[in-house]
C-alpha cells in the first residue's frame, strides 16, 4: 500500500514556495541531565536546572521534572520545546485519565503511555531523553527509562541527557545489581538507605558538573516515599 | 453468571446459542434481550478493552468499559462521516462481570438506555423479577464461590420452565480471570443443587 | 453534534465496531498511518537519516531460533547501543506475545516493542473473536502486513515470530522491508554471522532439548564475544507444546569462565610461535 501517498499531501507539496536552507534542522540540544535512583520504598529523581543553546546559557532555573501525582513523574533532559510540548500532552492525558477513570494514574501506566506517546512521533521525534520515575503498585521504587522513539526499560536506577556518559558508569559501579534477565531470578533493584542515594545523587551531579559544560547551577531533587513527595536543591557552580 | 439457553426445537444445536460472551481475561458478560445487538456491543468492549491495555498496560478498569460501551448504546442516530450510522437503539440488556485490580469483584448492569447501575447481585431476562427476589433472599456477601455456583444456578432453576442440564444452562465466572465452564463442569454444580 | 476526534492510539475508538479486528485503525488499512504525525519537509528520506543522528535510537542485537525434535529454541543477547554508547545491557530481546508466541527483537528497539505489542493486541482480539488461537503463520502475516505498509518510511525491525500451534512448532522471520520467511532455522541481527557459525556447525535434527537450549546459549556466547555491539545477558527459550518457558538465563562474563575454564588457554591468547 502507498503508505506514504496520502501523507504527502498534508506536507507542503514541493514547488508550493516552501523554500528550505539546505542544513535546516528543527532540532536544538538544550542540555541538561537527569537521574533517577529507585530503592526499597523510596525513589530519588534529580534534574539539573540549567538551560544551554551552544556555548550561551539561556537560563539557570529550567526545571525538567513534571510531576504528575505523588507517585508518578518524569524527568526529561534534551530539546527544551519539545519537552515542553511532551510535557502538556502527557499532563493533559493524566487529567482525561483521571476523570474517565477516577483515579490518579499509576506509574506503569504512565510508564506506557510515555512509551506510545514518544513512538506516535516515530517519523518526527520529540528529540526528549526521559525517565519515569515513581513508586509501583507494591510501593517500591520504580525507574523507566526511554529512548526518544519510545523503547523503554524498567532499571534500578537511570541517567539521561547530556551527564548521562558521566554519570551512568558511577551509577553502575555503586549500584549495580544482578540484571533482571538472569535465571534463577536474583535481587535487582538497589537496596541502598535513603540517605546514602542522595548523597550518592549529589555527588555524581557535582562530579558531571566539573566536566559537562550542560550540567550546572542548581540540581532540583525529588525524593519519593509513601508519605510523600520531598523536595531538596542543590547548588552547583554557576561556571 | 448463570444463564439459560432456551432450546427451542429438538433440531437446535444448543452449543451455537451464546448468552455469555468473554471480554477480556478480567471482564465477561451475559445478555438477554436481542442478542445480534450484543455482538457489536462486545465486539466494542473488546476493541476498547485491549485499547486499554495496549495504552496503559493495564486492565481497563470495569467502570471505563461499561460507561464506554453505554457511550456506544447512545450513539444511534449520528452519521459516522458519510457512513449511514446506527438507525436504532440496541435493544439488549447486559449484565458487566468482572474483576478490578484495586476493587476486586465488580458487577454492572446495563440497559437499552444506556443507563448502567452497580450491583451486588442481579437477574435479567423473562424471568428476572422471580429470580431478582430468589436473589435478595439468599445473596449474602461472604459467599464461596462454590455457594455462589449454587446460588446462580438455583435461582435460574426456579424460575426455568425446563429442567436444569448441562446443555440448556451456561455458567461463566470472573474469579479472577474469566472461565467458560465446560458440560462436565456444569454437571457438577447442578449435583450440588 | 460535536465530535472529538481521538487519534487511534489515544484510546477510545470510534469505529471500533465497524472494525472487531482493529485491522483498519492499527496497521493493514493505513488509518493509523494518518495519525502518526510527519515532519513538514519535501525530502522524507533523508530528514529521517538526519533524525537518527540525532535522537540515536537503541540498536545492535544477536538473536537466533530454530525448530528441531524437541520443539523450538529461541536465544538472544541483551544489550542496546546508541552509536557507540551502550545504552543498556539488560533490554529483553525477547517479546512475550502470549503464552504460546514469541517475538524476537532485532534493529530498532521502539520499532519491535511497539509493533510486537500491537501483534499481541491482534491475536488477542483474533482469539476473542474466533474463540481460538492464532496460528504462527496468521501472526506472522499480521506483521509481515504492518511492516508492508510501512515500507521505505524508515522503520528498521528484523524478527523471528515462534510458538506453536495446531500445525506444530512455527517459526517464521518477518523484517521491516516487508519480507516473511518461513523456516527452520535463523539468526537475526548484527551479530547473527557469528552465531550461525557456531549454530550451522552444532544444528541436528535430532538435538536433545538439553543440547538444543546449550546450542542455542553457546551460539549467542560467541556472537557477543566478536560482534561488540551484542553482550549483556544471553537468555534462551523453549516452545513446545504447552506453550513457551524461559529456560536460561546468563550473564556473558559468568559464560566466558563456563567455557574457557582457563582463559590463557583461548584461542585470542594463543601464543605466537615467532615470537620466541
Amino acid at each position: 500500500m502507498a503508505a506514504s501517498l496520502p501523507m504527502r499531501a498534508t506536507v507542503p507539496a514541493a514547488g508550493s514556495g516552501v523554500k528550505q536552507h539546505a542544513s535546516w534542522s528543527p532540532y536544538d540540544d538544550n542540555g541538561g541531565t537527569v537521574v533517577a535512583v529507585a530503592g526499597d520504598d523510596y525513589c530519588v529523581v534529580a534534574a539539573s536546572t540549567r538551560m544551554s543553546t551552544g556555548y550561551s546559557i539561556l537560563t539557570r532555573n529550567k526545571s525538567k521534572i513534571l510531576t504528575f501525582n505523588p507517585k508518578c513523574l518524569i524527568a526529561s533532559a534534551g530539546m527544551q520545546a519539545d519537552m515542553e510540548t511532551l510535557h502538556k500532552v502527557l499532563h493533559s492525558r493524566h487529567v482525561t485519565y483521571q476523570f474517565n477513570h477516577r483515579r490518579p494514574m499509576g506509574c506503569q501506566a504512565m510508564a506506557q503511555l510515555l512509551s506510545n506517546t514518544l513512538y506516535h512521533k516515530r517519523f518526527f521525534p520529540y528529540y526528549t531523553f526521559n525517565l519515569c520515575a515513581g513508586l509501583d503498585e507494591q510501593g517500591r521504587g520504580a525507574v523507566y527509562t526511554y529512548d526518544a522513539i519510545g523503547s523503554y526499560e524498567r532499571v534500578g536506577y537511570g541517567c539521561q541527557g547530556s551527564g548521562k556518559e558521566l554519570i551512568q558508569p558511577v551509577l553502575d559501579n555503586q549500584l549495580k545489581a544482578a540484571s533482571p534477565l538472569v535465571l534463577p531470578a536474583q535481587q535487582w533493584l538497589s537496596s541502598l538507605p535513603l540517605e546514602q542515594a542522595v548523597d550518592l545523587v549529589k555527588g555524581a551531579f557535582v562530579s558531571a558538573g566539573e566536566r559537562d559544560i550542560y550540567t550546572g547551577d542548581d540540581v532540583e531533587i525529588l525524593i519519593l516515599t509513601k508519605d510523600g513527595i520531598r523536595t531538596d536543591k542543590l547548588e552547583l557552580k554557576r561556571d | 453468571m448463570a444463564v439459560e439457553k432456551r432450546v427451542t426445537s429438538p433440531l437446535l444445536e444448543p452449543s451455537s446459542i451464546e448468552k455469555v460472551a468473554e471480554v477480556d481475561d478480567h471482564v465477561g458478560v451475559a445478555m438477554s434481550g436481542l442478542t445480534a445487538d450484543a455482538r457489536t456491543l462486545i465486539d466494542h468492549g473488546r476493541v476498547e478493552s485491549q485499547q486499554h491495555r495496549f495504552t496503559y498496560n493495564e486492565p481497563m478498569p470495569l467502570e471505563s468499559l461499561t460507561q464506554s460501551l453505554c457511550d456506544l448504546a447512545l450513539r444511534f442516530g449520528e452519521d459516522e462521516e458519510g457512513e449511514a450510522g446506527m438507525s436504532r437503539p440496541f435493544g439488549v440488556a447486559l449484565l458487566v462481570a468482572g474483576w478490578d485490580a484495586e476493587g476486586g469483584p465488580v458487577l454492572f448492569h446495563t440497559d437499552p438506555s444506556g443507563t448502567y447501575v452497580k450491583y451486588e447481585a442481579k437477574a435479567i431476562g423473562s424471568g428476572s423479577e422471580g429470580a431478582q427476589t430468589a436473589l435478595q433472599e439468599s445473596y449474602r456477601k461472604d459467599m464461596t464461590l462454590k455457594e455462589a455456583e449454587v446460588l446462580a444456578l438455583s435461582t435460574l432453576k426456579q424460575v426455568m420452565e425446563e429442567k436444569v442440564t448441562a446443555t440448556n444452562v451456561d455458567i461463566a465466572r470472573v474469579a479472577p480471570k474469566w472461565h467458560l465452564y465446560t458440560p462436565e463442569e456444569v454437571e457438577e454444580v447442578i449435583a450440588r443443587l | 453534534m460535536m465530535k472529538l476526534r481521538v487519534p487511534l492510539l489515544d484510546g477510545p475508538s470510534t469505529s471500533a465496531a465497524a472494525d472487531p479486528c482493529g485491522l483498519q485503525s492499527l496497521g493493514v488499512g493505513g488509518a493509523l498511518v494518518d495519525s502518526f504525525p510527519l515532519p513538514p519537509v519535501q525530502d522524507l528520506d533523508s530528514f529521517e537519516r538526519e533524525v537518527v543522528e540525532y535522537v540515536k535510537p537503541n540498536h545492535g542485537t544477536t538473536t537466533l531460533g530454530f525448530i528441531f525434535q524437541g520443539g523450538v529454541i529461541i536465544a538472544v543477547d541483551s544489550r542496546a547501543s546508541q552509536g557507540s554508547y551502550i545504552s543498556s545491557q539488560t533490554v529483553k530481546k525477547v517479546i512475550e506475545i502470549n503464552p504460546y508466541l514469541l517475538g524476537t527483537m532485532a534493529g530498532g528497539a521502539a520499532d519491535c516493542q511497539f509493533w510486537e505489542r500491537n501483534l499481541g493486541r491482534q491475536c488477542r482480539l483474533y482469539e476473542l473473536s474466533n474463540g481460538k488461537r492464532i496460528t504462527v503463520r496468521g501472526a506472522s502475516k499480521l506483521l509481515a502486513n504492518t511492516m508492508f505498509s510501512y515500507r521505505g518510511m524508515g522503520l528498521s525491525m528484523g524478527t523471528m515470530v515462534a510458538g506453536w500451534d495446531e500445525a506444530g512448532p512455527g517459526l517464521y522471520y518477518v523484517d521491516s522491508d516487508g519480507q516473511r520467511t518461513k523456516g527452520q532455522l535463523f539468526s537475526v541481527g548484527s551479530g547473527s554471522l557469528y552465531a550461525y557459525g557456531v549454530l550451522d556447525e552444532g544444528f541436528k535434527w535430532d538435538l536433545s532439548v538439553e543440547e538444543a537450549i546449550e546450542l542455542g546459549q553457546r551460539s549467542i556466547y560467541h556472537a557477543t564475544f566478536r560482534d561488540a555491539a551484542s553482550g549483556g545477558t544471553v537468555s534462551v527459550y523453549h516452545v513446545t507444546q504447552e506453550g513457551w518457558t524461559k529456560v536460561r538465563g546468563e550473564d556473558v562474563g559468568e559464560l566466558h569462565f563456563k567455557y574457557y575454564p582457563q582463559p590463557e588457554r583461548h584461542p585470542c591468547n594463543s601464543v605466537d610461535p615467532l615470537a620466541a
